[in-house]
């Protein structure tokens, strides 16, 4: 009898060892695969981090930048944002190019041509109401080098590039010409150019028609030389100086015919040029990459540059072939976050330095950079852009606009109001030069000691001259009624509507009602374009480095839908602006220039407001690095300290794998004390149960 | 069950038809054509011959009823035409996106889905607990804060500080598994209070039931309980929300997108309707409508498919 129990508690151990051990062996397996999966993950996670770019680029001359956005067009004829510039300009040179050093003033200098070219005058036979008429124009000759290749494509020949010859400037031009490419430049050149009209107006017919332009009909102006294939004409009906300005834009670049007949409308995505760099790939809202070009022609970095420059190391390059680098990188991405995130990284070479990145690169003590900058070896640089914002008055309008003294006074006395400093300082992180004059700094006539008595803030004055316009303390003398004036702006996010806000209250302080209009940008253009409005704010950026550029915003012929959208007119002005467009850089151009500064200081059409300042924060390891007002080739000049980099993007980014690991363990231990709780609860159910009292 | 699908899918023609219209209707009440081809063209002034030209050129220039008739016919043959601003292809553009969209969004779904399912049932478990009230506490804080809080500081402290991961990017074949991380822990991360309660009632309310009790007194265990009783009766109604939002993994998520650099179909739309893009706009309109119905559709089958009581017919 005492076996059998014996037996059976042996057999229940037994059972229960054997379930123990299962248990066991469960734990231990699951203990076991997680730490075997941890441990293959761990290695998998040390071989990533934060470099964007694949590791065997980390010591290749690549210099990195950022693209805001993906860009609409790379076909040089209508490309005109200086997003786009950037890829364009050194995919596509012209005949001239900027001096990269000398830049004040700026300086002009043969890039595809062989010399400056000569300017002659031409006389011709023209029709002037129905009578033929002598006048007397000009005519340029260009002469480009013989050494010039486009860069390999399939369109070629064998693949292999062919050489650049006139022709292919005068196609550019063709182009340009067409209708149905809708170039932005055509109206610098469409009167201008012996034959262009009658070559637009030929192809507008064809548009009509939805037939593709005719580049085979012939424009007189445009002549290749028939002895040298390298020397093309421009014929032009009037004295036009500005040409040479037009020529060192990419409007004006050789375009092989082949690849545009070849790629079709897919040209704008498959530029094929003959520039320092050419297009190795483009992946749409990615990247965008470009790659030296074996064709380029023999061009060098420059051996003379301004007081300073050698001594900043901008001449340790000097006579070495460009470009110096062998690719350039876009990073397309339009968020600032994430631009910024990059550069701090270390992956992008440069930076803007705007309203959201100010308080981090700015010591706190307003001036130079911040601790943290100035340990990572950053390096700012100041570039004045060419620009002018402003607000503009309506001179068509009843109450601002007119020419009599009282309306003069009016907008003088507004636009004295105005204090442009405290503006810069609140809106731009005080990035920008107060403006006096249409004309920005670095440009002929530009006088820095100007002042201008009818724009400059003083608030006294301007009370005292609305009192004399006929409103004393904002009140209409006649009527008694409060002036009441109406701001049209298309102001869209929280800044320019705080813009708006302190331009307001400015005007306010002298008694005058304003009302500020604010429409969607689609019909606050269309209003602009129309004239509804009394005064609106505006800019301008130049085109090319001439007062031209800047003074036909006031000129007569220039009127709404054109650029003058104040509806300006006034016939010594016009008559000043002509002269002065047909002459070069001279003195007496600058007294002319000044002439015409003065009488709008007088006639006060705008409240000049600034001019435009950027900041720019590069990398230690980027050499050459000087801020052009105007030239966007630049990253053919620039050069990049590889071994810095590779340091110093090792050291700026060793990853941390302890946070993510603790929390997870921390999650993972809270689980343990919850699941004793329950365990515990089932077992005080299981306790208290019904079936156990039963 | 065909019968329902094919009615369905011929109710989609009206509604296809009424939502082309009112787009068609909408983008006229607010923009002309002359204001179309001034934010098309590159120019800063164009003149008014350059405008006219434009319009010609896109077709703007014939009447409403004749663009409205081309347009329909077009976008049933899935003929997408060209963008009005950069003159690519649409139906590349869309082919080009769809993939880095689903590739991302695909992910964050079904990782959102997962880890949502997973920490529901942990609170539901361990209901009652500190841990079911950490979760719960933990769910409203992430729900309390907004999307592009986490990406911001999903970027600072995994690529910023902690270097982990490239802030954005992209890249093709498995090297974008670097790029793809971070979107989708921030993905996941953001979306998971909401799911998790959501979750966290749907598997309470089955605990409750008669079915649960009955079998906890047959002696079955908690856990089996739970993953083979209750969770199978939660997904119902999981189904049913979660199967209406695949269709939009494929037009992707702007924020995730622009911020982490992903060159989907988020930005897309918006794009369009910030530059004018009235093609883009339309395209998108049609792809959006078509893409929705046929989700209403699937929530209904899936339905059907689930729910013995439910029958399409």
């Amino acid at each position: 009898m005492s076996e059998v129990p014996v037996l059976l508690q042996g057999e229940t151990e037994k059972r229960l060892r054997f379930i123990r051990f299962v248990r066991m062996a469960r734990f231990r397996t699951s203990l076991w695969s997680a730490l075997v999966c941890l441990g293959l993950s761990l290695p998998a996670l040390q071989g990533c981090g934060n470099n964007p770019y694949p590791k065997s680029d980390a010591r290749r001359a690549i210099h990195y930048r950022i693209l805001a956005e993906d860009p609409k067009t790379l076909d040089p004829t209508v490309s005109y944002t200086n997003t786009e510039a950037y890829v364009v300009d050194v995919i596509y040179p012209s005949f001239f190019q900027y001096n990269y050093l000398k830049i004040d003033p700026v300086e002009l200098e043969p890039n595809l041509g062989a010399e400056m070219p000569t300017r002659e005058d031409y006389v011709f036979e023209a029709e002037e109401d129905g009578q033929k008429v002598r006048k007397t124009g000009e005519v340029w000759t260009f002469r480009i080098r013989e050494d010039l290749r486009f860069q390999d494509d399939p369109c070629f020949e064998g693949g292999k590039g062919r050489k650049v010859t006139a022709h292919d400037f005068i196609y550019s031009f063709k182009r340009m010409g067409d209708p149905a490419m809708h170039s932005p430049v055509l109206g610098f050149v469409q009167d201008k150019i012996i034959g262009m009209q009658e070559y637009v107006e030929y192809n507008r017919k064809r548009l009509d028609d939805k037939q593709s332009g005719d580049y085979a009909f012939p424009i007189k102006g445009l002549q290749v030389d028939p002895q040298n294939p390298h020397v093309f004409r421009i014929f032009l009906n009037q004295k036009y100086p500005q040409l040479k300005y037009l020529m060192a834009m990419h409007f004006t670049t050789p375009i092989p015919r082949e690849a545009v007949e070849k790629y079709g409308e897919d040209f704008k995505t498959h530029p094929v040029g003959c520039g320092p760099y050419m297009m190795k790939e483009y992946k749409r809202r990615r990247s965008l990459t470009l790659v030296k070009n074996p064709n380029y022609y023999p061009d060098f970095y420059p051996s003379e540059g301004m007081p300073g420059d050698a001594e900043a190391g901008l001449l340790a390059d000097a006579g070495k072939q460009l470009p110096l680098l062998d690719e350039v990188h876009f990073t397309i991405s339009r968020e600032t976050v994430t631009a910024w995130n990059l550069f701090i990284q270390g992956y992008l070479d440069s930076a803007a330095v705007n309203r959201d990145n100010f308080q981090q690169v700015v010591a706190n003590t307003g001036s130079g950079l911040s601790e943290e900058m100035v340990r990572k070896g950053l390096v700012l640089r100041e570039a004045a852009g060419m620009s002018i914002f402003y607000y503009a008055f309506n001179m068509d309008d009843p109450v601002v606009g007119g020419n009599g003294e009282k309306q003069k006074k009016l907008r003088k006395a507004i636009s004295k109001s105005i204090d442009n400093q405290t503006y810069i300082d609140l809106f731009l992180i005080g990035l920008g030069v107060p403006a006096e004059s249409p004309l920005p700094p670095q440009l002929e006539g530009y006088d820095p000691d100007y002042v201008n008595p009818n724009n400059t803030f003083d608030l006294e004055e301007a009370k005292r001259l609305l009192a004399e316009a006929g409103y004393p303390n904002g009140i209409n003398e006649k009527t008694g009624d409060r002036l009441t004036l109406y701001f049209d702006n298309g102001a869209g996010n929280a800044t320019a509507r705080q813009m708006v806000d302190f331009v307001v209250r400015s005007i306010e302080r002298l008694g005058i009602d304003v009302q500020s209009r604010t429409s969607r940008p689609n019909v606050w253009q269309d209003k602009v374009r129309k004239g509804e409005f009394q005064f609106i704010s505006y800019g301008w950026l130049a085109d090319y480095p001439d007062p031209e550029n800047f003074l036909f915003l006031f000129y007569g012929p220039n009127v709404r839908p054109a650029p003058n959208y104040a509806n300006y007119q006034n016939k010594r002005y016009d008559r000043l602006f002509e002269q002065m467009r047909a002459m070069d850089e001279s003195p007496e151009r600058t007294a002319i220039i000044h002439e015409m500064r003065d009488i709008l200081a007088e006639d006060s059409p705008w409240h000049y407001t600034f001019h435009q300042v950027s900041w720019g924060l590069y990398q230690p390891w980027l050499k050459n690095v000087k801020t052009h007002p105007v030239s966007k080739d630049v990253t053919k000049y620039y050069n990049i300290d590889t071994e810095k980099r590779a340091q110093l993007w090792s050291e700026w980014n060793r990853p941390n794998h302890w946070p993510w690991i603790l929390t997870l363990a921390a999650f993972v231990g809270a689980l343990i004390p919850a699941a004793n709780v329950v365990k515990r609860r089932r077992n005080r159910r299981i306790r208290k149960g019904p079936g156990r009292k039963a | 069950m065909l019968r329902y699908v094919l009615r369905r899918l011929l109710y989609a023609v009206p509604i296809i038809l009424g939502v082309a219209l009112l787009t068609f209707l909408l983008f006229y009440s607010t923009s002309t054509p002359e204001q179309m081809a001034v934010r098309g063209l590159s120019a800063k002034n164009p003149t008014q011959d350059q405008i006219q030209a434009w319009i010609v050129q896109h077709g703007y220039d014939k009447s409403k009823s004749e663009q409205f008739k081309k347009h329909v016919g077009e976008m049933f043959l899935f003929r997408f035409g060209k963008s009005d601003i950069t003159g690519e292809s649409i139906g590349a553009r869309i082919r080009e996106g769809a993939l880095p969209s689903a590739l991302v969004a695909g992910l964050i779904f079904s990782g959102s889905v997962f880890a949502g399912i997973v920490l529901a049932l942990v609170a539901a478990y361990y209901r009652g607990t500190y841990m079911d009230r950490l979760i719960t506490l933990t769910c409203v804080l992430l729900m309390s804060i907004v999307s592009i809080v986490y990406i911001i500081v999903g970027q600072y402290t995994l690529s910023k500080v902690l270097k982990l991961f490239p802030v954005a990017g992209f890249a093709d074949g498995l090297e974008a598994w670097k790029f793809v991380m971070l979107p989708f822990i921030v993905g996941v991360v953001s979306g998971l209070g909401r799911s998790v309660r959501l979750y966290r009632t749907f598997m309470l309310e089955e605990m409750n039931q008669d079915y649960v009790r009955t079998a906890r007194a047959k002696g079955v265990g908690e856990k089996s309980i739970l993953f083979k009783h209750v969770l199978k009766n939660a997904m119902i109604p999981i189904i049913t929300s979660v199967v209406l939002s695949i269709p939009f993994i494929f037009l992707g998520n702007l924020l995730v997108e622009s911020f982490f650099g992903i060159p989907g179909l988020g930005g897309m739309m918006v794009d369009a309707i910030t530059n004018q893009d009235f093609a883009v706009v339309r395209a998108m309109v049609f792809l959006g409508t078509l893409l929705y119905i046929v989700g209403a559709i699937l929530t209904d089958v899936c339905y059907a498919l689930v729910d013995p009581r439910v029958r399409l017919e």
